[in-house]
């Protein structure tokens, strides 16, 4: 059976719960709903909040690199720890907060695959316990550039016709799923998708119990169905950016693609924003006239 | 202050003098008395449009008018503790009062209660919705 292009970043639950008071590994759990944590974690795991903790509260933007390296130190987490993320919603977050520790450079970043769901199935234990590890000594690396698509990248990407693919779901896609009534300031404006943008929503990445689908099955998707090439510049986004994070994720270290970026823009800046090309509707791009 | 006033001033004064890790565990005491749906509810909700769209986790509610009286019905998945625990405060202080009050809630509990900060932009964004679509549904009842 083939494996992943790079098998060693994805690791079991047996793999955490061996490592759990191993002091070059540090446990980040990663949530859509952070109580959960709160709720009962992996023993010894802290945790780390993409709003709270890993968003600019002031710029629309990440934390730059000074309040990233206190985040780190915070945690624990030095430049040689093995951080290993995981979290609810098979493990969203976690890719996000996984892309936003690559985006600053760290080496060693792993996600527990199945994340909450698969830990809790394979019945083991969780803690309530307050979690303060010893401080780390952290120095980030500048943004890398080659994991992050910028807005007018993502148009000069559109324009030349490379790939690029919408992992929201068929509703969202096609501009159907507009009306937020309560939402007046979090929607976009305009609803549908960049043009030429492939539709695969980001479930078809996961199984049931949360873990990733096999290599076999991945490759049969993307590069099989969709005809994907491995070397291909591509592009993935979603609304905020985080069910594309995942995508990212599975292209870049299951499949092995060589050159893939995250749009975390996405469509709230996308489909938000003045002049920009939209297409309706089920298909790809708008059909010629 | 009387009846819902009184009850949210108390829960709010609760929050507010907790720790960031505490409030969430308070949210969790409340999340965890959200009593179970109703059996007469269960079939209306595979009929009704109950879901909050607004939210990406299962929640069903319905705001009802009972008499003069307000009754918070819901069911919220168990992966979404803060939506069940909020929920569970509305409930707890507008249910058997009279749906006046509910109207008075204020729309700045979460900044109140010192949650806003805690749960960032997006999530208390999702809860203010919450509220607002139990404030409205009361007011058509």
């Amino acid at each position: 059976m083939p494996d992943y292009a790079h098998p060693d970043v994805l690791v079991s639950t047996a793999w955490v719960a061996e490592h759990l008071t191993d002091p070059t590994v540090r446990i980040v759990e990663s949530d859509e709903d952070r109580a959960l944590y709160t709720q009962g974690h992996i023993p010894g795991a802290v945790e780390i909040d993409w709003q709270v903790d890993l968003q600019n509260q002031v710029v629309r933007d990440y934390i730059d690199r000074t309040a990233f390296e206190r985040l780190c130190a915070d945690r624990g987490i030095s430049n040689d720890t093995t951080v290993v993320f995981y979290g609810d919603k098979n493990n969203w977050w976690a890719c996000y907060a996984f892309w936003v520790f690559k985006l600053y450079g760290h080496r060693d970043c792993r996600v527990m695959n199945g994340g909450r769901k698969r830990w809790d199935l394979d019945g083991r234990a969780w803690s309530n316990d307050r979690v303060t590890p010893p401080r780390g000594h952290y120095t980030a690396a500048e943004q890398d550039g080659s994991i992050r698509a910028l807005r007018d990248e993502v148009l000069k990407h559109q324009r030349a016709g490379k790939p690029l693919l919408d992992v929201r779901s068929p509703e969202e896609y096609r501009g159907e799923r507009m009306h937020m009534p309560d939402y007046p300031n979090e929607g976009a404006v305009r609803g549908g998708h960049i043009p030429g943008a492939r539709n695969v929503p980001w479930p078809m990445n996961c199984n049931e119990d949360g873990t990733f689908k096999s290599a076999k099955e991945l490759e049969k998707l993307y590069v099989k169905e969709l005809q994907m090439k491995r070397r291909s510049p591509t592009v993935a986004y979603c609304r905020i950016g985080e069910r594309s994070s995942l995508t990212w994720f599975v292209l870049k270290y299951l499949l092995g693609f060589g050159n893939v970026k995250n749009y975390d823009g996405s469509w709230l800046e996308w489909g938000n924003s003045v002049g920009m090309p939209i297409v309706k509707g089920d298909a790809p791009s708008q059909p010629s006239p | 202050m009387s009846g819902a006033d009184a009850r949210l001033a108390a829960i709010i004064g609760e929050f507010a003098d907790l720790d960031s890790r505490e409030k969430l565990e308070l949210l969790l005491d409340f999340a965890a008395g959200l009593p179970p749906l109703p059996p007469e509810y269960e079939g209306r909700k595979r009929v009704e449009d109950r879901r909050v769209h607004e939210c990406q986790t299962p929640v069903f509610l319905w705001a009802e008018r009972r008499g003069e009286t307000a009754m918070l019905v819901a069911e919220v998945a168990p992966e979404a503790p803060t939506v069940k625990g909020f929920v569970a405060i509305l409930a707890d202080a507008i249910n058997g009062r009279p749906v006046s009050e509910a109207a008075a809630i204020p729309d700045d509990i979460l900044e109140r209660m010192g949650l806003a900060d805690v749960l960032g932009i997006l999530r208390a964004r999702g809860l203010r919705a919450i509220l607002a679509r139990v404030k409205r549904e009361l007011a058509a009842a």
